[in-house]
């Protein structure tokens, strides 16, 4: 019974890093630029952030080392497509293989371990205890969780309402229009993409904070899988993170039914739940708005 | 407004091996209203583009109010004052009108940017130009007129004391052109520098205070056109403008006898959208073998729909399209099967808007040149048919089509269209954003389509060019034909019909 009421405080948690790199993604994509890197941007960041808090016993220096990788390989990307001109579709696939393995090699060089880190103490705030009301206050009161839900909620509003937010969607939209008013369209891209780096990053940071440490290819496709979140929102902040709130509560779901199933056959189709879901809505084309019209699309400099 | 002087002084700049402009000199003063003509290719847009700081001189000087323009970039160039209208929309469409009118200058309130203050601005600009749009409207849904306007007002909403225009009146119909002369004319008075491009070269002797010729990169003839606008100053400017002497006027083929039975028929035909709204309204036409039937009205009054219906991209709601008796659309779906069987019905189609439905921007001359034929062989000979057939220029089949100017892209959509067998061609604005010398040669084309038996309807927003060209004219308003009118109708009665309102 209590495993079924839990499921709202797992719900929130597990839904986390899912809505932080769907919310990256929307912002990098609707200034125009293609990034399935999400899953490096998630991987580097739950790195540095463990790394950083190793080395130094903070956590706060962790999370911020972890932000800052995020921004780094996300801003590393826009370079590569907007100034180097690589294909973006190319730039992200290196990307993710090549946090996949700098990781592993990195872990193997610190801590001397093919598979995880050393383990680190988390924030741990709110009170102990084995009930829900006290489950749901932890979640709610981890300062990584904090601040990936108020950056989430600013989205809709960043993106709708401000400069930046005005011109990046015109850089998505129409990078010629843009060019002709005096916008920089790779400088404000570039931007897009720093912020959409740090966004992603607390996903990333939320993951190894969650499990205290970092396990090689943690993130285990949730950049992939809030790719399909951004595509099924049609690339709007709000409806990406509840999308992929609703994935996180199938795979809450599907953890309670394990929990009540047992081990058997069973759960390796239960376990399967949130992906066939996500499959069946991608294919009846819920939501299946246009993509930014300029996505993808470079100007010419004079 | 203080006056804003721009000069090219010997500027040159090439694209690759192409060389737009050769040392060109040219003076752009203020309160007045400059005309800048010339062929398709010869450097018009690029001169522009260079003022506005979004092409930098490979060599010579830009000034801005006897300034260099440096760094040669956009900003800067709105920064001094400069502002240009491009002729291609620069407009994102799927952002208000308002959102446009203030992207990239927004005026702001903490961290917001002040819709409400930018809408007042918006109104009191729009009522003291006179130009009018809808600023809650979606871009991408507003009428050719309403984006022109919107482009303006983009530009004076920066507080441009030079606008430049590129082909403004290329999309409007003749009572919206009067209506931006007046609007630029005003803009004049006041102190500004206004400057057009521009093919119809009777605006040109109407609006314009000096022409200034370009051939070729270069300047070739300045003409300031005083109170004495004699008849004989077109075809002077066209001389100019070829850099010899202008084809024969266009000779219209002898309307033919009514055959038996109509070539091209359209009954009834009426389409709605999906809210049900009625964009056709059963429009009735028939054309016998070698008649040219015209299509004239305001932008957006069906034009492009009935366009489309003909195409097979568009299913009519009721109603029938018929080419030799035959209804080709039957059992097709619309879309690319309805479309390859309008082409073996010998109806050949060409859209108003090439660049979004005649051509594949990114690819080669030669992939388009072939589009809708590939795989019919004899494929190098048909591309140099094609790309020869209008003489589109430059003829390198590897080029994508985006290096083409508007015009050249148009002359190859043409060839392409007139080489396949045709038994009735419906074309839409055929030379809209061209040259007079290939104006000419377009229509006599068309001309010769039909003097070989096609069935030619052509959607047109040049009245003189039906009026050359047609044998009849209908005149739609709203997707139905309100009225039919021969070719030797006056403007003023066409523009009743098409406005609707009644004779005085
Ligand atoms: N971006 C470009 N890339 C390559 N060639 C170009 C480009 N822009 C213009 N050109 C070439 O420069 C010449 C002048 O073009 P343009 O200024 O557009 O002519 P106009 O506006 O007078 O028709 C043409 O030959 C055209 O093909
Ligand atoms: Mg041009």
């Amino acid at each position: 019974m209590s495993s079924w009421l839990s499921m709202l405080p797992e719900t929130l948690r597990i839904s986390v890093p899912y809505a932080c790199a769907a919310v990256a993604g929307v912002w990098a994509e609707r200034s125009g630029v293609i990034h399935i890197g999400l899953e490096a941007v998630l991987l580097t960041s739950s790195f540095s952030s463990v790394a950083a808090a190793v080395a130094s016993g903070s956590l706060l220096v962790g999370m911020l080392a972890g932000v800052l990788a995020g921004v780094v390989v996300s801003v590393g990307h826009a370079l590569l497509v907007e100034r180097a001109r690589v294909d973006a579709v190319v730039s992200g696939v290196a990307l993710n293989l090549l946090a996949y393995a700098a990781t592993r090699l990195a872990l193997r060089g610190l801590y001397d371990s093919a598979s995880n880190s050393p383990s680190i103490a988390g924030f741990d705030l709110g009170p102990k205890g084995g009930d829900v009301g006290a489950m749901l206050a932890r979640v709610l009161l981890d300062p990584v969780t904090l601040g990936a839900a108020l950056v989430i909620a600013a989205s809709p509003w960043l993106l709708a309402r401000t400069r930046l937010g005005l011109r990046l969607r015109a850089c998505g939209e129409s990078p010629e229009a843009a060019r002709s008013l005096g916008i920089d369209v790779v400088r404000t891209r570039v931007l897009a993409l720093a912020i959409s780096g740090a966004i992603g990053a607390l996903g990333g940071v939320h993951l190894a904070f969650d499990q205290h440490r970092f396990e090689s290819g943690m993130s285990a496709g949730r950049g992939f899988i809030a790719l399909a979140a951004v595509v099924l929102s049609g690339w709007r902040a709000g409806r990406a993170a509840l999308a992929c709130l609703v994935f996180g509560a199938l795979e809450a779901l599907q953890i309670a039914l394990q929990d009540v199933s047992g081990t058997s056959k069973a759960t390796t189709l239960v376990q399967l739940l949130p992906y066939v879901a996500t499959l069946v809505v991608l294919a009846l084309g819920i939501g299946r708005a246009a993509a930014p019209r300029g996505l993808g699309q470079r100007v010419d400099d004079g | 407004m203080d006056g804003l002087l721009l000069e090219l002084v010997k500027v040159s700049r090439s694209f690759g091996a192409t060389r737009a402009l050769h040392e060109l000199d040219l003076r752009l003063s203020p309160g007045r209203i400059t005309a800048i003509v010339g062929e398709n290719g010869a450097g018009k847009s690029t001169a522009l583009r260079l003022c506005a700081g979004e092409l930098a001189p490979d060599a010579g000087e830009v000034r801005v109010g006897g300034r260099a323009l440096h760094p040669a970039r956009p900003e800067e160039a709105i920064r001094r004052g400069v502002g240009l209208v491009h002729q291609h929309f620069m407009l994102v469409d799927g952002f208000t009108a308002l959102e446009n009118l203030v992207l990239g200058a927004e005026p702001m309130r903490g961290l917001r940017i002040d819709f409400a203050a930018a809408r007042r601005e918006a109104c009191a600009l729009a009522e003291r130009t006179g130009l009018e749009v809808d600023f809650e409207r979606r871009a991408g849904e507003l009428t050719v007129g309403e984006r022109q306007r919107l482009e303006i007002l983009k530009v004076l909403y920066r507080r441009a004391r030079a606008v430049l225009l590129d082909e403004p009146s290329a999309v409007l119909a003749p009572s919206e052109v009067g209506e931006l002369y007046a609007a630029l004319r005003r803009l004049a008075d006041d102190g500004a520098t206004v400057a057009v491009v521009t093919h119809r070269l009777d605006e040109v002797v109407r609006f314009c205070d000096e022409a200034l010729v370009m051939r070729r990169g270069e300047l070739a003839a300045r003409t300031p056109l005083g109170a004495e606008r004699p008849p004989e100053l077109v075809a002077e400017l066209t001389r100019a403008i070829m850099g010899r002497e202008p084809p024969a006027p266009l000779g219209r083929p002898a309307a033919p006898d009514p055959g038996p039975e109509p070539v091209l028929e359209l009954g009834g035909v009426e389409l709605r959208d999906a809210a049900g709204r009625r964009l056709l309204d059963g429009i009735s036409l028939a054309l016998s073998a070698g008649e040219i039937v015209g299509v004239a009205g305001v932008d957006g009054n069906g034009q492009r729909e009935l366009v489309r219906v003909c195409a097979g991209l568009e299913r009519a709601t009721a109603g029938t399209v018929r080419v030799g008796g035959r209804d080709p659309f039957a059992g097709v779906h619309p879309g690319p099967a309805a479309v390859r069987a309008a082409r073996r019905a010998g109806l050949v189609v060409v859209h108003e808007d090439r660049q979004r439905e005649e051509l594949v921007l990114a690819a080669s001359l030669g992939d388009n040149a072939l589009l809708g034929d590939l795989g019919a062989g004899h494929d190098a000979e048909r591309v140099a048919r094609r790309l020869a057939r209008f003489a589109v220029e430059p003829a390198t089949p590897r080029l994508p089509a985006q290096a083409l100017s508007g015009g050249n892209q148009q002359k190859l959509v043409l060839g392409r269209a007139r080489d396949r067998q045709v038994r009735a061609l419906v074309v839409s604005q055929p030379t809209r954003g061209v040259d007079v010398g290939t104006a000419r040669r377009i229509q006599t084309a068309l001309a010769e389509a039909a003097a070989a038996g096609a069935a030619v309807l052509c959607v047109s927003a040049d009245l003189s060019e039906l009026a050359a060209l047609c044998h009849r004219i209908v005149v739609v308003r709203r997707g139905r034909i309100v009225c039919e009118l021969p070719p030797d109708a006056s403007e003023d009665a066409f523009g009743r019909a098409m406005l609707g309102v009644e004779a005085a």
